[in-house]
């Protein structure tokens, strides 16, 4: 049962066609990992299935629900699916804890005592519990990004999608993040990742799939894509980035 | 003390006297410096100016012609500012420390200043008559001279000496407020000058008595300054209480409002329509607000929730354009916009409590201001307007504030909305607003605006006025908030919208308290200019502070003449505005800093 | 069921919400503004003014105090001379303005103790005094000098009364036009000169001396111009008259058509040019709701022009154009002080003199004969004209004798259409033109005819008035001290690590300043400069408080005497607006060019 859809999911920027075309299907439980050269459209894509971007023709079907101009089908599929992005986006006015509460408390109608349980519980797992009274600007980029995370998390989503969550990052920092990353896949939760870790992908990815000029151009599993690719574009891919 | 003196020299030599250039500069500026303040020194005490005509027309100043048998009200008011002034610096109470060496250091520095002024006033000063010819005069003798520059010399040689023996101890910086609110109201008891008194006859008696300057507020002045001391400790006491810091916020929001209906009006209450229908109103409210806090979170209401609001909102609809009472529309609009808010909010039983408190509290205002608005006032005066001097032109400054700053939120969102027609229509009345100075659109409320108003329908000047400077400042915080709203990045949008935020949530935790801190030190200078900009008032006619001054000062002749002493007044409206926009700006600079470091 | 959950869904799209929620809120807007000017022609209906632009023509029967005209014959006139006199405190007060403000920024940052804390202490005190407040009190300051009437007539070298100060000027005779146009042609010719020597310079590698070659010229040119030379641009006058009466011969339709396609072409040009633009690959042809509001902004504009060229508006233009208005404006207006080839006697018999002083209820007069002929040599006090002096009315009422008012040779004697001349003792005098355009003067003090009043005569040395003043003063101050702040603020904004590498160049301090950091600066500091300016243009309006007739005071005076305050209202909003627009223009105009630089 595929919990993600898309159709024939096309996109333009005025004259520019950002997507052309995109089919794929996401199983409950898969980490699909999303790579390509930068300007290949696989950015636009994921933030089409959270709606952050508009696609103007095809099909995305989230969860049985399809991505509507319907603002009930908007709201439902933004609180099945979380997003942790490049730049990490904290709010920088409020508390680390006050960050992972604030959606609980105003969009879930969560109390107070109950969000912050279940933020504190968040910030344990991603290893960061002592950070919990500090302001954004006083963390470092991994320990931001693994709050990011966390503030995702918080909504209980079931599907999360990471848009280059470790491009921001000194190599150091990097680690901590993907390492966040791996235990998430291996508690069972359904990921799209966009991203240039190759190793992140040979490890943890169930699937890999090549973006190029707006198109899918292979998709395969990690052995068969990093040691035998099927098309030229990947090849070329690969050696260039490897 | 020997190492302190060759090191400020060598500091002089380098400032002052680095090169030719720089020792030309500096001799010519000491010159330029020193003879402007031997002018204006010169200027103030020769004796063709009168400086009674200030000093005997404080209370036309403050209030102009409010009546004296309702001065109860506003020294109340001032009370109650005070006593809000130090509540809150008891619960704000900061911890910074004064120094004793600093404490010295500024009063020698201040003795310095006086010495300085001494010594370099003029002893003959010169004026021009009505013919032209030139009159010169002794202005200050040898011996004033030597009466102010012995004992002040003394007095900076004590305290330059002070700083170099071990007494070391600090003061809390809060505290500092007392001390220096404690001279000016000790002082009033015992600066004794020579004041205006008439006899029977209403003739001035020559020579002017010598009494103290403040014969009549004295005792009122040390009241207020007793129970602001009082409330100071009151505050420290109370500022362990929990939400004690967003009450003192209400309360601030709300004494303007209260202080403006207590002197506007002295509600002549008619108590069988306060009884007979007022109070039914208010109860039945009451009770509706408090179901509505206890329940909504309940199960079974849940499910009802929407069908309950749809009702609310159509009984709000039917009960605007039906005949019931004016508190009664009121509070039925009310009702619907608070039940919107409501089930956010009372999650917690705490939460549920201050609901309840703030329900209570907004109802029994509106019920006050209603009936009190509605009633005739028991306040007569003379003229135009009940409020003139200082207090028109706080109204107008705090007022024009309070009121043009949601608008100005409203705009400026409105001009970053992405929705076109909002946007066109915002942008329009902003810029349409701003393209033109404010004293035409002063004109326009006096003399335009009634043309558009419904027949019938009269607003006094004041209001009048207000209502244009709230749009016109209204622009001018948008275009600053708007600033604010440029500078957040994108990705605080999309993060907001990926968490799934509506919108007004978005804009209301999100976008806007972030926007507004960005933009905290312009938005201050635009209250600055806001205040400067009501002595504009005088052009159209109203009695502010400036027009007291300038005009009609300048223009007693009852029960002394004071024609032409327009200038000393000029002088004492500068200096005053002056005081409050200096400290006002200053404040602002430390409240900046201290933001600015718990941002990050 | 299906079909009711389809309606509710079709109430939940966003696109749906997105515009129902825009349209019923400008309905309501609108609404609520048509509901206001419902009430508006009601309530004006009832007082009996209805909204008329009608007055514009009429004669408002007031005076002005000072400016272009001080008994304006219409309320269009008395509208100018209300602009003028506000552009006059405007332009002059940039420039003074920013004068003062750069170098009182400039002290701020001094590492003279003493320097930097007087500007710090005059920033402080008049940052924080209201403006109005200010400029009473340098109206105050003028005011405490004795009355004018205690002086002697006679002339000085300065002088100060409660009536305003009076200085030497260099004041302009009527020919002072043609050397303003000739200092603009010799300074674009100064300036394409020294470019012509850099382009020298820089193909062939030898010292050109473009600096030196460029200020001699200019410098040989303007001492030429001054002994007469500028009357070469007299020769614009004499095309004007020939385009005008060129221009008079065409038929309307062919304005009306000559006009809509210019507006068609323009229109077209900047519509495609702008989507050239946005074809770029930077912008990727993405259109905003802006990008669509200027194109559909830009066919409105061009439709509203052609209908309005066809409608009575552009009838009226054209006929004006046709008429024979142009050409007398090329004999009597603008163009006349071009004239200065053809040295001939103006004389019009229909001309008519306004009369600066009322002299026995005598308000204009009317030349009937000019005795003196070009060429001829006159001295101070001769008889140039007889005119007859007449009331408002234009009865015949007393012969007056005009007197030439400088010594020298007539080279063309001409009294335009409402010209002031000037009273002496019933007599006028009529100015001769020598070849100098500017002549310095000395105040004058004079009786007002036989009255115990005096004033400063007009065309002698420059008096400026109380309220010119203090306005002037006032705004002059209150902005410098703003623009001391952006300098200052611009001058740190430059790097440490630029100061430093100019030093470590052997830049001297004031070099340093001149060549590395102001320019540098410059471009931090031109936007809120602009904001500055558009403050001071705004703050001239307080004239009206100390009795300067800019345009607020003089929409004041004409409401007052015609009660359209609505009308008044909408000038002065179109006026400023105006002047804000030229303003962030030439501002926005030259922010482009510094960027422009920069790359």
């Amino acid at each position: 049962m595929s919990i993600i859809q898309t159709k024939n999911v096309k996109k333009w920027f005025g004259d520019f066609q950002a997507l052309k075309g995109i089919s794929m299907d996401v199983a409950e439980g898969e980490v699909l990992v999303i790579a390509g050269p930068s300007g290949s459209g696989k950015s636009t894509f994921i933030r089409c299935i959270n709606r952050l971007e508009q696609h103007q023709e095809g099909q995305i079907i989230v969860d049985g629900i399809e991505l509507t101009n319907d603002l009930k089908n908007i709201e439902a599929i933004r609180s099945e699916v979380g997003m942790v992005f490049q730049s990490f986006n904290l709010f920088p006015h409020l508390t680390v804890m006050q960050n992972i509460t604030l959606a609980q408390i105003w969009v879930r109608k969560k109390n107070r005592s109950e969000a912050e349980e279940k933020a504190m519980e968040l910030l344990e797992r991603v290893g960061i519990p002592e950070q919990a009274q500090k302001f954004p600007g006083q963390l470092s980029g991994g320990q931001q990004q693994r709050v990011a995370i966390a503030r995702a998390l918080a909504m209980e989503p079931k599907i999360m999608l990471f848009d280059e969550p470790t491009s921001a990052l000194d190599p150091e920092m990097i680690k901590e993040v993907l390492d966040v990353m791996k235990e998430l896949a291996n508690s069972g939760m359904t990921m799209i990742v966009v991203t240039h870790e190759m190793g992140f992908a040979k490890e943890v990815a169930d699937r890999v799939m090549l973006f190029d000029d707006g198109m899918l151009v292979e998709e395969n599993t990690p052995e068969e894509f990093f040691n035998n690719p099927k098309s030229d574009r990947t090849k070329l891919f690969l050696s260039q980035i490897l | 003390m020997v190492d302190l003196i060759k090191k400020n020299s060598k500091l002089l030599r380098e400032s002052l006297f680095s090169s030719v250039g720089s020792s030309v500069l500096t001799i010519a500026t000491t010159y330029l410096v020193i003879n402007f303040f031997r002018g204006m020194l010169g200027f103030a005490l020769t004796s063709d100016k009168d400086w009674l005509a200030v000093l005997n027309n404080m209370q036309l100043y403050m209030v102009q012609a409010y009546p004296e048998e309702d001065f109860i009200r506003v020294w109340l008011s001032v009370g109650l500012t005070f006593v809000l002034a130090g509540l809150s610096i008891g619960i704000w109470r900061s911890d910074d420390r004064v120094k004793s060496s600093q404490v010295f250091n500024s009063l020698f520095k201040g003795g310095l200043g006086v010495l300085f002024f001494t010594i370099i006033a003029p002893t003959n000063s010169s004026f021009m008559g009505n013919d032209g010819s030139v009159i010169t005069e002794e202005v200050f003798s040898m011996d004033t001279r030597l009466g102010i520059l012995i004992p002040v010399a003394i007095f900076c040689a004590i305290f330059f000496s002070l700083r170099f023996t071990n007494i070391d101890f600090s003061v809390n910086s809060s505290d500092m407020v007392f001390f220096y609110l404690f001279i000016p109201v000790a002082l009033l008891w015992f600066i004794k000058l020579p004041t205006i008194q008439l006899d029977q006859n209403n003739e001035r008696i020559i020579p002017d008595p010598v009494m103290p300057i403040a014969e009549t507020t004295k005792i009122p002045w040390t009241v207020i300054f007793v129970s602001f001391l009082v409330s100071y400790f009151v505050g420290m006491y109370l500022k362990n209480i929990k939400s004690i810091k967003s009450i003192m916020s209400l309360s601030w929001f709300l004494l303007p409002l209260l202080i403006f209906s207590w002197i506007f009006k002295k509600p002549q209450i008619d108590m069988s329509v306060v009884l007979g229908s007022d109070l039914p109103v208010f109860g039945v409210f009451l009770l509706w607000g408090f179901l509505v806090i206890t329940f909504v979170n309940n199960t079974i209401f849940k499910k009802y929730y929407s069908a309950y609001l749809g009702v609310t909102f159509l009984l709000t609809l039917v009960g605007v354009f039906s005949g019931l009472p004016m508190l009664a529309k009121t509070c039925l609009l009310l009702i619907a916009l608070f039940s919107v808010v409501v089930p956010a909010v009372s999650t917690s039983s705490q939460g549920k409590r201050s609901l309840l408190i703030v329900w209570a509290v907004a109802l029994v205002t509106l019920t006050f201001l209603l009936r009190g608005g509605a009633s005739d006032s028991g306040i007569v005066v003379p003229g135009s307007s009940i409020f003139g001097g200082f207090s028109l032109t706080w109204l107008l400054a705090i007022f024009g504030t309070y009121v043009s700053f949601p608008l100005g939120v409203l705009l400026a969102l409105g001009r970053n909305s992405k929705l076109p027609i909002i946007r066109i229509v915002c942008t329009g009345i902003i810029e349409l607003t701003r393209s033109v100075p404010y004293i035409t659109w002063l004109f326009f409320a006096s003399v335009t605006l009634a043309v558009f108003l419904p027949a019938g329908v009269e607003f006094n000047l004041i209001v009048r006025v207000l209502m244009v400077t709230a749009f016109f400042s209204g622009a001018y915080f948008a275009e600053n908030i708007r600033g604010g709203l440029q500078s957040i990045p994108k990705g605080q949008y999309e993060a907001a919208d990926a968490i799934g935020m509506s919108p007004f949530q978005k804009i209301s935790l999100i976008i806007m308290p972030q926007a507004l801190r960005a933009v905290i030190p312009t938005l201050v200078s635009s209250a600055i200019t806001a205040f400067k900009d009501s002595s504009l008032v005088t052009i159209i006619g109203l009695f502010d502070f400036l027009t007291i001054g300038k005009t009609v000062i300048g223009n007693q002749s009852i029960p002394v003449n004071f024609v032409g002493h327009d200038r000393e007044n000029l002088i004492f409206v500068a200096i005053v505005y002056w005081i409050f926009t200096f400290t006002l700006s200053r404040r602002s600079m430390k409240v900046e800093k201290k933001l600015g470091l718990g941002e990050r | 069921m299906k079909n009711t959950l389809k309606i509710l869904s079709f109430f939940r799209n966003v696109v749906f919400l997105k515009w129902s929620s825009q349209i019923v809120f400008l309905v309501g807007l609108l609404y609520i503004i048509w509901s206001y000017i419902q009430n508006a022609v009601v309530n004006l209906e009832q007082t009996n003014i209805a909204f008329s632009w009608g007055w514009l023509g009429e004669t408002p029967g007031v005076s002005i105090a000072e400016g272009m005209y001080t008994l304006p014959n219409s309320g269009r006139q008395m509208l100018q001379v209300g602009m003028l006199n506000m552009l006059r405190v405007t332009v002059t007060g940039i420039f003074a303005a920013t004068f003062l403000g750069t170098f009182l920024g400039i002290a701020r940052l001094s590492k003279n103790y003493i320097v930097e804390k007087t500007s710090t202490g005059l920033l402080e005190v008049v940052r924080n005094v209201p403006l109005l407040v200010q400029i009473f009190f340098f109206q105050a300051f003028v005011l405490t000098f004795p009355r004018l009437e205690v002086s002697d007539a006679g002339t000085y070298n300065f002088h100060v009364s409660a009536k305003g100060i009076a200085f030497p000027w260099l004041n302009r005779q009527p020919t002072a036009y043609l050397f303003w146009v000739y200092l603009l042609v010799i300074l674009i010719l100064a300036n394409r000169i020294y470019k012509w020597r850099v382009k020298i310079l820089e193909r062939e590698g030898r010292e050109t001396r473009p600096f030196l070659w460029s200020i001699g010229i200019f410098i040989g040119l303007l001492i030429a111009g001054w002994y007469g030379g500028y009357r070469v641009m007299g020769v614009i006058g004499f095309l004007a008259k020939y385009i005008s009466t060129g221009v008079d011969l065409l038929p309307a339709i062919f304005y009306q058509t000559l006009f809509s396609s210019i507006a068609v072409f323009i229109g077209f040009r900047s519509t495609k040019k702008f989507i050239d633009t946005k074809k770029s690959e930077e912008a990727q042809g993405i259109y905003s709701d802006d990008d669509y509001f200027k194109i559909i902004l830009n066919v409105i504009v061009v439709l509203l022009v052609v209908v309005l060229m066809f409608s009575s508006v552009g009838l009226g233009l054209s006929n004006f154009l046709v008429g024979d208005e142009i050409v007398f404006k090329a004999d009597w207006g603008v163009p006349q002080f071009f004239d200065g080839v053809n040295n001939k006697l103006y004389w019009n018999p229909e001309a008519k003199i306004v009369l600066d002083a009322q002299l026995d209820g005598m308000k204009r007069a009317d030349i009937i004969n000019w005795i003196a002929v070009p060429g001829t040599e006159v001295t101070k006090g001769d008889v140039v004209a007889i005119a007859t002096a007449k009331d408002l009315k234009g009865d015949l009422n007393q012969e007056i004798s005009i007197y030439a008012k400088y010594t020298g040779v007539i080279e063309e004697v001409f009294v335009s259409n409402g010209d002031t001349v000037k009273v002496d003792e019933k007599t006028y005098d009529i100015r001769v033109t020598d070849s100098k355009p500017l002549e310095l003067s000395r105040p004058r003090v004079e009786q007002i005819g036989t009255t115990s009043f005096k004033k400063y005569a007009v065309g002698y040395g420059k008096s400026l008035s109380v309220g010119y003043f203090a306005i002037w003063l006032g705004v002059v101050l209150y902005t410098a001290i703003f623009i001391s702040e952006v300098v200052r603020a611009g001058i740190m904004a430059v790097s440490k690590g630029q100061s430093e590498a100019g030093l470590s160049l052997g830049l001297g301090r004031g070099a340093l300043l001149r060549l590395v950091v102001l320019p540098q600066a410059i471009r931090v500091m031109l936007p809120p400069m602009g904001n500055q300016y558009l403050n001071l243009a705004k703050n001239t309006s307080l004239g009206i408080a100390v009795a300067y007739p800019e345009i607020v005071a003089v929409g004041q005076t004409l409401y007052n005497q015609e009660g359209q305050t609505l009308p008044v209202f909408l000038i002065w909003m179109a006026f400023y607006s105006t002047v804000s627009l030229t303003i962030s223009t030439i501002i926005n105009y030259y922010n482009r060019k510094m960027k422009i630089v920069e790359r």
